[in-house]
């Protein structure tokens, strides 16, 4: 075990060196942020020299990728090119509603999953399995947007207009310490990141659970005399979960990343609007940051996914 | 063996990171703003001791609004952010000498009026201007606000240590004596006629006040925690919340030399969608929505009567140029040249003629601006004598026909352009923004039936823009047109006209995107800068907008209006095309 998880932390180290070159070269060639001054009219060549000098863009490429990375090894991921902010900083500030969004969703996705997908695949071409079957499609082909809008529009806008009790549209001053007011400003953007999952997570279970129902293990069980309770709980689930345990936990590192549509529509402070918006303006300290954050997830939570296998299936020997 | 290896492979590893992390530690800018000490004031001569030494809080029952912006400042000084929405904020926490009123005239904030020839502010020779503070200033912490804070940030401004992102005007001032502490005389090295720009606050000025007090003896300030977040106000309000990507909130200084405004408080929400904001509009979870697209006039109406819109015209109007470039290594050349017709001013006209920008604005701008004659549209400088060329495409396709551009059997016209046939087909360059690429289109379609092929590009702006050492096209001028928006800022800026901006691999640093280099618009354009007085500038202004049109040179496309909407509750008083919506914060009210 501890060869396995050495050998693949040794690995995990230059994957991360190989993301970090790769993600560099890609945001200088994305934007460039001297592009923010192009149209202010009065502006020197001199000035313009001196911003670039400061922000370390008249240094050759390679250079500026190893001071990056040297201070990126020192904890340190630089200072945002127009906030001037420690990235590091930018970070923490969003970091903790983003969890608050993403964790919350997540929650609800596997839960719900789980139970459509199941009594989807032991029900299989029943009424019941229909309408599940039915509303995942609808679920899976609608844009996140349109569902985040129609929520707003009816639950916040056209339900205030009603004089019923509405739900915040999320573009109002609001205290996340609060725990009612965060969970109602919650509701909306939890359940479209939900709707939108769970449709794709609970197919792919029900196929997955119907594919392990047809094993011989599964016939030997029911010959035993165990109940279907029994036998779908703790010898089909556990086996059909496994594949959706690879999901979730390649899923579990993007929850860093926050939901960019989500949290624009409803203005909410998290890591996807951070990346989005410093993006947009060539900011590469802070979208290599937010890059090396999510990477470094990536790759370690693939890591303890691997781990988890041993203990969910016997089969499997790191070794 | 193998585990022992892998176990010591990983521990030089692991070692070898903390070590790293061990070491010299890079040097970092501070993290956040922190609240300044509030230090024992002194009353200025002759005055009575400040009001108070932090913001008024909320009142219980007191009158507030909150104002959506699709994006958040970065920081909040108009000295180191080239944004926008820094900008706005930064006109209501640290003002300057002026500002312009409504009706775009040019007024005294902390000053006691604006120098004038006649008032002895302004030397004959106009290299020396004197501004007289108001008496009795005070920041919002109680410090008072002397010439001497005026001194300081001319050097803040200078100082090679602060990475500013313009000293354009200030490089041009000598020396700033201070006599007394409400007098500040700056004298030029040589005419700067757009001074009126500098110590102001605005959107497009970079001149607010820095507070001495705070700052003296600090270097590198654009990454100070007061430049991020000044923590004291010499304007209406104070920042006293920010929680980042959120909300700001704005609290009435209670030193301000106009007294209390009108509101008791102002929260800035960060709402990056725009149907969001309409929607939070509806619903009252904003008052105010500042900056919507032209293209959000389709549906902002149909709010009425709770909702109400104002389109306000702005400084700024989009323009398609045409790269007018000559290869070469000499002044004024560039490194490609331009589109062999657009060198030919019957087809530059031929182009023009063949755009209908009239059904651009009615269609998808909803008839809400105008299509302007020429360049600086809403402001002094515009040559009213100037009328929009018109749209003849019968004309147009005369205008080829006799410069020999015949249609070809794909309908697009060739002829002959020095020497070589040339099919009138060009690439158009600009950003990605929807509205650019609707008008795009539009143009497209038009110029078609002329038997013009107008291929459009669309660039991410964040590429557009790019500077030479990035290779954008247009700094390079690998373009045969491109398209995008300018403005008066607030002085209408003609060095980008002339011979020695055009950009190239020998001036990298250059402004002329339009790669022109024309003596007699050179001669026009420096004639601008040579005289202070107002009327002369105007006269030479006006001379380089009829040279530009009657030589056809650049196609300006519609006049930029600032869209605004907001709930009925909130009084939105008029705005100054130059201050901008956020300019008249103190007036701001609601029912």
């Amino acid at each position: 075990m501890w060869t396995y998880i050495s050998r693949r932390l040794i690995q995990a180290l230059f994957i991360l060196l190989i993301i970090t070159g790769v993600c560099f070269l890609l945001t200088h060639y994305s934007a460039d942020p001297m592009s923010q001054y192009a149209n202010k009219q009065g502006m020197t060549a001199a000035d313009r020299a001196a911003i670039a000098h400061s922000l370390g863009l008249d240094q050759p490429l390679p250079v500026q990728y190893v001071k990056w990375l040297w201070l990126a090894l020192h904890g340190n991921l630089g200072n945002s090119f127009f906030s001037r902010q420690p990235v590091l900083t930018l970070i923490k500030e969003r970091l903790p509603l983003t969890l608050i969004l993403m964790v919350t969703a997540e929650i609800f996705i596997i839960i719900i999953s789980l139970i459509l997908g199941t009594v989807s695949a032991v029900k299989q071409y029943s009424a019941i399995d229909n309408i599940i079957t039915s509303f995942s499609f609808i679920g899976y082909s609608m844009p996140i947007f349109f569902i985040a809008f129609a929520g707003i529009q009816i639950f916040a806008v056209q339900f205030k207009a009603w004089g019923l009790p509405y739900l915040p549209t999320g573009a109002d001053i609001w205290n996340p310490k609060n725990l009612g007011v965060l969970i109602r400003h919650l509701v909306l953007p939890v359940s479209c990141l939900v709707i939108i999952q769970v449709a794709g997570y609970s197919r792919f279970l029900r196929s997955s659970i119907l594919e392990v129902l047809g094993l011989d293990y599964v016939r030997t069980a029911r010959a035993k005399g165990l109940s279907e309770r029994t036998m779908l709980l703790k010898h089909a689930l556990r086996n059909a979960a496994l594949p959706f345990i690879t999901i979730i936990g390649l899923d579990i590192p993007f929850l860093l990343g926050g939901a960019l549509v989500t949290e624009s529509v409803f203005a909410w402070p998290g890591m996807g609007r951070l990346f989005w918006e410093y993006a947009q303006r060539g900011d590469f300290p802070v979208v290599n940051g937010v890059l090396l954050l999510t990477g470094s997830a990536v790759v370690f939570f693939t890591i303890i996914v691997d781990v988890l296998y041993t203990f969910v299936d016997p089969r499997i020997r790191l070794s | 063996m193998k585990r022992s290896m892998y176990l010591l492979v990983s521990m030089i590893v692991l070692a070898s990171m903390l070590l790293a992390g061990c070491g010299p530690a890079a040097t970092v800018a501070p993290a956040t703003a922190v609240p300044p000490v509030v230090v024992p004031t002194q009353p200025v001569a002759g005055c009575a001791a400040a009001t108070g030494t932090a913001a008024i809080p909320f009142p219980s029952g007191g009158k507030t609004v909150t104002v959506a912006f699709s994006q958040e400042p970065d920081l909040l000084s108009g000295l180191f952010s080239s944004m926008s929405f820094a900008q706005w904020i930064t006109q209501g926490i640290l003002v300057g000498l002026g500002t312009w009123d409504a009706n775009n005239n040019f007024i005294p904030e902390l000053a006691v009026e604006v120098p004038s020839a006649a008032n002895g502010g302004v030397s004959a020779d106009g290299l020396t201007i004197t501004w007289h503070l108001k008496p009795c200033l005070y920041w919002s912490d109680g410090e008072p606000l002397t010439s001497a804070d005026v001194k300081f940030t001319w050097q803040v401004e200078v100082d090679p240590g602060n990475a500013v992102y313009t000293r354009a005007g200030y490089d041009q001032i000598s020396s700033i004596d201070t006599p007394d502490d409400t007098t500040a005389v700056l004298h030029f090295s040589k005419l700067y006629p757009g001074w009126q720009t500098l110590f102001t606050s605005g959107p497009n000025n970079q001149g607010s006040i820095q507070p001495m007090h705070l700052l003296q003896g600090k270097t590198a300030l654009e990454s100070d925690p007061f430049t991020h977040w000044p923590t004291i106000s010499s304007g209406p309000f104070v920042i006293t919340d920010w929680v980042a990507g959120d909300h700001l909130t704005m609290l009435p200084n209670p030193n301000y030399w106009k007294g209390h405004p009108k509101l008791d408080q102002i929260q800035i929400k960060f709402v990056p969608d725009p149907e969001t904001a309409k929607a939070a509009l509806k619903t009252g979870d904003v008052d105010f929505v500042p900056d919507f697209a032209e293209s959000d006039l389709a549906d902002l109406p149909a709010l009425e009567p709770a909702i109400h819109t104002r389109v306000d015209a702005g400084p700024e109007f989009e323009h398609y140029l045409f790269n007018l470039g000559i290869k070469g290594t000499g002044v004024g050349q560039s490194d490609y040249a331009g589109f062999c017709p657009f060198h030919k001013k019957d087809e530059r006209n031929a182009i023009i003629l063949g755009i209908d920008r009239q059904t651009i604005v009615d269609t998808l701008l909803f008839g809400k601006t105008t299509v302007p004659a020429s360049l600086w549209p809403n402001s002094y400088w515009y040559n009213t004598s100037l009328t929009p060329y018109p749209f003849d495409p019968t004309q147009a396709a005369a205008l080829l026909e006799s410069a020999g551009y015949t249609a070809g059997a794909d309908g697009i016209r060739h002829g002959m352009c020095n020497g070589v046939d040339t099919k009138l087909s060009f690439n158009f360059e600009t950003t990605t923004k929807q509205l650019r690429i609707d008008m795009a289109t539009a143009v497209q379609g038009m110029l078609a039936n002329i038997g013009v092929e107008f291929k459009p590009v669309f660039t991410p702006s964040g590429t557009f823009f790019g500077n030479y050492a990035s290779g954008a096209d247009m700094a390079t001028g690998k373009f045969d047109m491109a398209g995008y928006t300018t403005g008066f800022y607030p002085d209408p800026y003609t060095d980008g006209f002339l011979c020695s901006t055009v950009i190239s691999n020998q001036n990298q640093g250059g402004d002329n995107n339009y790669h022109i280099c024309d003596p007699a618009l050179d001669t026009m354009s420096q004639a601008v800068n040579a005289s202070a007085d107002p009327a002369v500038r105007k006269a030479a202004i006006d001379q380089i907008q009829q040279y530009m049109y009657d030589n056809a040179l650049v196609i300006p496309i519609y006049a930029r209006a600032n869209v605004m909407a907001y709930t009925d509750r909130f009084i939105l008083p008029p705005t100054s095309v130059i201050s901008g919506m956020m300019g008249d914060m103190f007036d701001w009210d609601v029912k």
